[in-house]
This record gives structure tokens, C-alpha cells and sequence, in this order.
């Protein structure tokens, strides 16, 4: 996992705060709580829109070819994981994003 | 919470749990209960009362699954999991933080265990309300064919009749837009409880006449449709009598106009039950009511409100006799895939957790405040007869307006009903979990086979009823006064609005009682 670099020294006081690092924002997502309310909520919306069925159809199509005992969670989360990043709704991402900056914004030093 | 015969086969452990097992019992399940935490709408992970993140050991990672290890509580990736078995011996067996999983680093799957499946269900129930004794319905013999009696009833037999139509079809005329009635009318009179019920004349029309001397009874009228129906007699019948008897009933909706299909059935259930227990002298509430139509159609349904905020969930039973769905149109889930609702779609939605907005939250026993709330709804007791409606016209309140929706919905002829019990939903929000649960009940059967469609074209003002019966594997069209032969495909396209289905054991019995009891004469 590399870091971003830290964010270069600026003469404005204002900038002190800005642009925190990828790392300090989900601290502060998992620390308050509100990882775990995102999370839910991003479960709620995956199924509705069907992606968790669309998953469940993928995971079973693969254990049906290779075999109901060859199969591990580890192997399963390997052939979804590509699809699923790729088929999550632009709709679903763009609500996540909102709530993450409204989040960062209301507990902005 | 009581550990009743599974109703799952719980997978072998694998060698290295059962090692860990042997070695250990309980004592690495024990000691984890204290480190459970459940989250309000269900899930449970693994807190270690640390304040800090939870990181792997050998990357300081804290995205993707982490697991604890059972034997050190040392933290690890699913990257580098497999390194820390390997660098300590005997470390095999680690739990998945956020879900409560036990997980095998040497088999590198997902493993189940019973007894800890106990411990973390019991810490995640501990919150919630516990619900009520499910009772026992045992196959009432009420409703069972009295071959004897029935073949008393079916007295006449007109030889010029088509003998190659199974016993009990028969046209009903129009008696002015009253399709709505025939089209209920002949699935309600093929619905094997009701109809074994008036056949076997436990409703006896100069017993009731003596007792009673009322000139009108909704129950005499329907044992004497019966009876015309199974005569023999091909020609259409009209039920005129029963219409009358009807609009005394429910003066409402007494006219001539169109009505809806369902809300006439509705009001015929309910008036078999007022005639019923003003004869019974009895006002049991609608869950215990042994009237026909309610020991026909008589289900349970289990609301759980849970509140988001503290996890307490509040659970109330409302008995039915029927379910209305919402079609899964466009904004929810497979549909806006492939286009296609289904009925397991609708069922979907209708035992979907709802979260009800911020503009109705409700009281919460345990924060004592108003708080935002999630509603589900499930089914605690599946009926004989399940009748299942579905809302294809809608009433807007505030545009004062009333539309039809058209959308094509499919539907199987045979329905497991299985994934919308109570006992399966419950189930679902404990995760993957080998525990029997105190709500299952394996009596009564989840399995129902279809024998009636009632379906309707048109628009809304101007709309027809059709009914189509499944009798002795052969599908029939019931048009008002005209009886027809159908290809299954026919009934499968159709634009559904009720559908009923009877348990599954109930149809096979039900073919079988019509068939010994016909002796055809052909002519």
C-alpha cells in the first residue's frame, strides 16, 4: 500500500487542512463509526439495484464449472472482484462520494 | 431460544477445525463472546475494545478481510493469513472481523461450527424481542372429501353433457358487468378446501333453513352454486340467487357497475365468516377463527420494526387471507435488468427490510425517543389456500386519478414459498449461520401448486375478468358462460391479477378425490 506524498508547504493558513491524505480520511471514516454507516448503506443500494444477485448468479456459475468441492471463498472473491468493481452503478458511486465529502466537511477542523 | 432438528445439513468441519476442537473446546469461542458486537441492523464483528484500527501484522493493512486468530487474536490480512499459520504451528483456525465467520488458514476457505455459530447468534438475539410460540394447524378433517355424502349431492347427470370435461366446470352467465363475480366465483369454488367443504354438505341448506329460517344465507347460496356446478348439467348457470344474497352483504357495492375482482372476494370470505360465527356464536379474532373461508385462507404475517439506532426490534402478528404485491416495476432490483417482472421478484419486495423515512420515525422502547426505523415483513404462518393480489391499479389520493398497470408479470405454476417464512428471513439477518431457530416450524409444507388464474384485460373502467382452472392436468378457460379447453401457454402469458395456489399435498388429494368420483358416460 503506498502513501500519497504529503501535501507540499503552503504560505496560505487555510491550505493547512486541506487535501488530507487518503490514509487520515478513512482513519477518520472507521474512528467516528461512519465507514460502518457507509457500508451499510452501500449494501442497501447494491441490492437493490440487483448487483448482489448479479454476484450471487456469478459465484454460482463458477462453483457449478469447477466443482462444488474444489471451490474456497478466497477463489470467489478473486473471479467476482473484477466484475463487481466494474458493475457498480455510477448512480451508487456518486451517492457515496456526496456522503463522504458531506461527512468530511462537517467535521472539518 | 431451544435447539429443535435442524432443518440444514451442517458441513463436515474440516480436519484442522476439528483438531482445533479437540484441542481447545470452547475456550477461544468463550472468551470471544465479550469481543462480539452487533451492529443495529444485524451484522456482528469481532471488536477488540481497541480504539485503534484494526491492521495486519505483517503489512499494516487495514483494507479487505481481516481475520483474528483464534489461538493469539494476532491480526492478518487475507494476503498474508496463510504466513502467520506458517510461522506459528498449530494457529489454524482465525475469524473474519466484520462478519463473524470462522475461516481455515491451512484450507484457505470458510468453515462452519455449529457451537459457534450459538455463541454469536445468542450475543446478537440478546437485543432483540424474542417472538411468539408458533401453534400447531393440523389438516383440519373438515375440509377433507366425505365421498359418500358428496355423491348424494351430485345427484343429476345429464347425459348430453360433454362427459369429457372434468366434473365441476361450468359456464356462469353475465349478469351485467358481474364478471368480476364469475371470474372469483369459479376459482373460489374449485379451491379444494372450499369445495370438499360444500360437496361433503357441512353447510346443510334445510338444516340452516330450520335452524335459522333466514331467507337469505351467503352460505346456503354458495353450497347450492356448488352443487349446480357438479350437477352434471354443461348448460351455463346463472347465479342470480347468490348476487342477491351478495348485494344484501354489501349494499355498497351493490349495482351494476364494474367492480374489482379482489375486493369481491374479500367481501364473500367475509361474509361466509359473519355468517359463520353469528352461527357458531363465537367472535374469535380472524387468526383462530374456524370458518371456512378462514381455515381456508387464514394465514399469519410478522411485522419486525427494528430501530437503527440501538438495534431493539419491536415484532407484531396480523393475521390474513390473502397477500397483496406491488409489481417489481423499473426501480427495484432484477427487473431493471431484464425487463421481466416476476413473482418471486414481487415476493422479494414485499419481505424486503424497507427503511421508513425520516418524516415517520417511530418510538423506540429502548432509547426511549423517536427514532428512524426499519420495517419487514414476513410470512409466521403459510394459509391452505394462498391467494396472492396483485396491485395492478393504483389510486393516487392527491392527483385524485386511478391508473391500470399494464406490466406483464411472470409466474410459476409451482411456488416454494419457503424464502419469504419468517423463519428464513429471521434467519437471513444472523448471516451464514448452522442454527436452528426457535420460529421454524417443519409441519406444514411450503410447497403450493397452482390451480387458478384470474386475469384481466382491458383498461381500467372497461375491463374484463377471465378465470383459468387447472383441473386433472388440463388447463380450462372460464369466460363468463363459456368453458374452454387452453394450452398452458396461453395461461402462462396472461395478464395476472390473482393468483391461487393450494399446498401442495392438498392438490394432489384434491385430483385424485375428482377423478375416483367421476364415472363418465359417454355417449
Amino acid at each position: 500500500m503506498s502513501r500519497p506524498p504529503p501535501p507540499p508547504p503552503t504560505t496560505n493558513k487555510d491550505q493547512q487542512h486541506q487535501n488530507p491524505s487518503l490514509q487520515e480520511i478513512n482513519i477518520k471514516l472507521i474512528q467516528s463509526g461512519e465507514k460502518e454507516r457507509l457500508k451499510e448503506l452501500l449494501r442497501e443500494r447494491l441490492l437493490e439495484c440487483g448487483w448482489i444477485d448479479e454476484m450471487k448468479a456469478l459465484c454460482r456459475a463458477f462453483t457449478r464449472k469447477k466443482g462444488r468441492n474444489n471451490v474456497t471463498v478466497d477463489d470467489l472473491v478473486h473471479v467476482i472482484s473484477p466484475k463487481g468493481r466494474a458493475s457498480v452503478p455510477n448512480s451508487v458511486k456518486a451517492e457515496l462520494l456526496q456522503r463522504i465529502r458531506a461527512f468530511l466537511a462537517s467535521t472539518a477542523d | 431460544m431451544c435447539l429443535r432438528s435442524s432443518s440444514y445439513t451442517s458441513p463436515k468441519p474440516c480436519k484442522h477445525l476439528a483438531d482445533y476442537k479437540l484441542r481447545h473446546a470452547f475456550n477461544g469461542y468463550d472468551s470471544l463472546q465479550n469481543c462480539l458486537k452487533t451492529t443495529p441492523i444485524g451484522r456482528t464483528r469481532v471488536d477488540n475494545h481497541n480504539t485503534k484500527t484494526p491492521r495486519c501484522n505483517f503489512c499494516n493493512g487495514y483494507q479487505g478481510r481481516l481475520y483474528i486468530c483464534l489461538m493469539c487474536s494476532s491480526i492478518s490480512c487475507s494476503t498474508h493469513i496463510l504466513l502467520h499459520t506458517q510461522s506459528k504451528s498449530g494457529h489454524d483456525v482465525a475469524i473474519d472481523i466484520e462478519r463473524s465467520e470462522l475461516y481455515c488458514c491451512l484450507c484457505c476457505d470458510q468453515v462452519y461450527d455449529p457451537d459457534f455459530d450459538k455463541v454469536v447468534v445468542s450475543e446478537q438475539i440478546k437485543g432483540s424481542c424474542p417472538g411468539r410460540s408458533n401453534k400447531r394447524r393440523r389438516l383440519n378433517s373438515g375440509m377433507e372429501l366425505d365421498l359418500k355424502k358428496s355423491k348424494q349431492l351430485i345427484a343429476m347427470r345429464d347425459g348430453r353433457a360433454k362427459s369429457c370435461y372434468p366434473l365441476g366446470l361450468r359456464g356462469l352467465n353475465n349478469l351485467g358487468n358481474t364478471c368480476f363475480m364469475n371470474s372469483v366465483l369459479q376459482a373460489l369454488l374449485h379451491a379444494p378446501p372450499l369445495r370438499n367443504y360444500f360437496l361433503s354438505d357441512h353447510h346443510n341448506r334445510d338444516e340452516c333453513k330450520r335452524r335459522y329460517g333466514e331467507k337469505l344465507c351467503l352460505l346456503c347460496d354458495i353450497g347450492a352454486l356448488v352443487s349446480a356446478m357438479f350437477s352434471g348439467d354443461r348448460s351455463p348457470y346463472s347465479p342470480a340467487q347468490f348476487l342477491y344474497s351478495w348485494w344484501q352483504h354489501s349494499s355498497n357495492l351493490a349495482s351494476y357497475e364494474e367492480q374489482d375482482a379482489h375486493e369481491f372476494f374479500i367481501s364473500v370470505l367475509d361474509g361466509i365468516h359473519e355468517k359463520e360465527s353469528k352461527v357458531r356464536n363465537s367472535s374469535k379474532d380472524d387468526g383462530d377463527c374456524q370458518c371456512i373461508a378462514h381455515r381456508a385462507f387464514s394465514g399469519l404475517l410478522r411485522s419486525d420494526v427494528t430501530c437503527t439506532t440501538c438495534g431493539f426490534t419491536s415484532t407484531t402478528y396480523d393475521p390474513c387471507v390473502d397477500i397483496s404485491l406491488n409489481l417489481d416495476t423499473v426501480n427495484s432490483s432484477a427487473a431493471e435488468k431484464t425487463g421481466l417482472s416476476t413473482l418471486s421478484g414481487c415476493l422479494n419486495l414485499f419481505t424486503r427490510a424497507e427503511r421508513l423515512g425520516s418524516d415517520s420515525k417511530l418510538h423506540c422502547q429502548n432509547c426511549q425517543e423517536l427514532r428512524d426505523t426499519s420495517k419487514q415483513l414476513s410470512i409466521s404462518r403459510l394459509p391452505l389456500v394462498l391467494c396472492l393480489h396483485i396491485k395492478r391499479f393504483e389510486h393516487s389520493l392527491i392527483r385524485k386519478t386511478s391508473r391500470k398497470i399494464d406490466q406483464y408479470l411472470q409466474f410459476p405454476f409451482a411456488l416454494d414459498m419457503t424464502p419469504y417464512l419468517s423463519s428464513s428471513i429471521v434467519r437471513s439477518r444472523f448471516g451464514n449461520r448452522m442454527f436452528a431457530f426457535e420460529c421454524e416450524n417443519t409441519d406444514s409444507s411450503a410447497e403450493y401448486e397452482i390451480f387458478a388464474v384470474i386475469a384481466h384485460s382491458g383498461m381500467l373502467e372497461s375491463g374484463h375478468y377471465v378465470t383459468y382452472l387447472h383441473v386433472n392436468n388440463q388447463w380450462y378457460k372460464c369466460d363468463d358462460a363459456w368453458i374452454c379447453e387452453v394450452d398452458e401457454g396461453i395461461v402462462r402469458a396472461s395478464q395476472c391479477y390473482m393468483l391461487f395456489y393450494v399446498q401442495k399435498l392438498l392438490y394432489y388429494k384434491a385430483n385424485k378425490d375428482l377423478s375416483c368420483n367421476v364415472s363418465v358416460e359417454s355417449r
